[in-house]
């Protein structure tokens, strides 16, 4: 018989006590598990929507909304353009990888509601659009075939509004135009759910737009200096340089405040649950002074007793610090619904993700703190002297 | 079971997505408009329920759920008008694939199932002005379900309101499917229970 099985005999003496520690270490490693887990589901989820938006930066004129939802708020209203030539101008930085020009129209739709409302279109270039949002999926069709053709892609929001298919037609209201719709899109989770596309030279030539833009999506290189081009985009006048970097560390300063409060609960939690674990290895050791005695005076080390202990204490943690991965990757989903619910924003996605990378830092924590926990006892009964033991002096 | 419940709401919730209903824009001002005199309203939300549901409303209304959007699994925004605790009427709006886009048709009803209003909240058409116009909408005023019962959608035959539009078909067609429809749910939601 070697000192495991004792350990693990001796466990399972005490089947209630042994059950509630390790419960409370699953507790604590659950908690553990799905902070970690949210700390880089979130960073990593934030970053994909960003790389999803397929450009870094963006570009409008001065004052200009350049967002539909914007746009509609001001009642269609407030646009304002920049000249074409800024891509030229743009594109000439090193940085700059790829750049898709954007033009925004809106159109007062008096058959929406009971007074009418603000119906937005996006212009976008049919090769680079495409080429920058890769992510965008179709549910039905394609892009259109050019920037001239009298065609629309719509966003799925965008298209269960409408009731529209790939092949129907599609009025603009106020100027009486037909599009046909060539694609609807999947749900992307974006604001361009809610979007109608139609190519920019058809947007410029039904609306009077020629050589205008209202934005400008940038790409930067991989690894390029982004804080030096929008330094030099800033001096280039009457237009607004909206950084998508700048918005990430903004999210990711506000979420940075919330996890540290989490974090600041989860180590409570493994705190406590490291005090329950060195109270009941404690109380284990101490009923059992007799019989350590005995063991020592068969010619047991005081290392032996150490380790026999130390061994109980690694089974109890490990009991629990499995169960808790387990309880962390099965409620994972409700987790992460509930951190949607409380979060000011929360990007698309997996927002928790337990991995084994997770899964290996939480055990390695719980496992370091439970033994940790486990040395005062161990070290109490390595020192039992095995005569006083027996007489139930100690 | 409630586990169950909430794991398979949980994995559901994606195909909740799948359908769009339709809502007023803004009910307190739009309910007060079609039912002038109401102090309240209450918001249900209703579905048609089975496959067996589905073939009994599609064989009442002469004409198959189609398209992307018209499915078993649209949710159907039923408002209950109140005036203090007496209930005075419905007010429900079914979504409609129009020429151009999607049609919004709202019907007031009264207790009885006979509409009192009749009010297009969203239509792209090249006959908008006319389909939205006052004169339009009091053609349905005091009609009901019975009225719509020989209504063949697909033809546009034995249609009980007059096309306000030169041009035939079109948006009126489709106008008239949906306050079939329309009439149809609620009868099946409220009114035949």
């Amino acid at each position: 018989m070697n000192i495991y099985s004792v350990a693990s005999k001796n466990l399972l003496r005490r089947k209630s006590r042994t059950a509630l520690t390790a419960g409370g270490i699953a507790l604590s490693t659950w908690a553990l598990a799905t902070l970690l887990g949210f700390s880089r589901g979130y960073e990593n989820a934030l970053n994909r929507d960003i790389d999803n938006m397929g450009f870094q930066v963006l570009l409008t004129a001065k004052g200009c909304p350049y967002e539909a939802a914007t746009l509609m708020l001001k009642g269609g209203t407030g646009l304002r353009y920049m000249k074409e030539d800024i891509v030229r101008s743009v594109a000439s930085n090193p940085e700059v990888e790829e750049t898709t020009p954007m033009l925004m129209q809106g159109v007062f739709d008096p058959d929406k509601g009971e007074n009418g409302a603000v119906a937005a279109y996006l212009g976008v270039d049919a090769l680079s659009f495409p080429r920058m949002k890769r992510y965008l999926e179709f549910k039905q069709g394609g892009w259109f075939r050019d920037n001239t053709a009298r065609e629309a892609v719509l966003g799925y929001e965008a298209a269960e509004l409408e009731q529209r298919e790939a092949g129907d037609k599609l009025l603009i209201p106020g100027i009486g135009a037909e599009m046909t719709v060539s694609g609807v899109l999947k749900r992307s989770g974006t604001q361009d759910d809610g979007t109608i596309f139609l190519p920019i030279g058809t947007v410029r030539e039904l609306f009077s737009r020629q050589g205008q833009l209202t934005a400008l999506g940038i790409k930067v290189r991989k690894g390029a200096d982004i804080d030096a081009l929008e330094n030099r985009l800033y001096d280039l006048p009457d237009v607004q340089v909206v950084s998508l970097a700048q918005v990430k560390t903004t999210i990711m300063g506000l979420v940075s405040g919330a996890k540290a409060v989490v974090l600041a609960l989860a180590l409570i939690a493994v705190i406590i649950a490291m005090s329950g674990v060195a109270n009941t290895v404690l109380m284990s050791v101490m009923e059992r002074f007799g019989e350590i005695g005995i063991i020592k005076s068969m010619g047991a080390l005081p290392s032996d007793i150490f380790k026999l202990v130390l061994a109980e204490t690694a089974a109890v943690c490990a009991l629990g610090g499995v169960s808790g991965l387990l309880l962390a990757a099965l409620t994972a989903r409700l987790s992460e619904t509930a951190a949607r619910h409380f979060l000011p924003y929360a990007p698309g996605g997996a927002l928790i993700i337990i991995d084994g990378r997770t899964a290996a830092a939480a055990l390695a924590v719980i496992l370091a703190g439970g033994l940790a926990s486990g040395l005062y006892p161990a070290w109490r009964a390595a020192r039992v002297r095995p005569v006083e033991a027996m007489r139930g002096e100690q | 079971m409630r586990i169950l419940f909430l794991f398979c709401a949980l994995f559901c919730a994606a195909d909740c997505f799948a359908a769009v209903g339709c809502d007023l824009n803004d009910p307190d001002r739009d309910i007060n408009r079609l039912f002038p005199g109401s102090s309240g309203y209450k918001t249900v939300y209703l579905s048609v329920k089975t496959p067996e549901m589905l073939a009994r409303i599609e064989k009442r209304l002469g004409d198959k759920f189609h398209g992307l959007y018209e499915n078993i699994g649209v949710p159907y925004t039923l408002y209950e008008i109140y005036r203090d605790k007496e209930k005075i009427g419905y007010v429900h709006g079914v979504n409609q694939k129009g020429d151009y886009g999607g049609i919004q048709v709202f019907l007031a009803l009264d207790p009885a199932g006979t509409v009192k209003a009749f009010y297009i909240q969203k239509l792209t058409s090249r006959t908008a002005k006319e389909l939205r116009s006052k004169e339009f909408a009091a053609q349905f005023e005091g009609l009901s379900l019975k009225n719509f019962r020989d209504y063949d959608p697909l033809s546009g035959k034995a249609a009980p309101v007059k096309n306000p539009a030169s041009q035939p078909g079109g948006d009126f067609l489709h106008v008239l499917r949906a306050v079939k429809k329309n009439l149809i749910l609620m009868d099946e939601f409220v009114f035949s229970k």
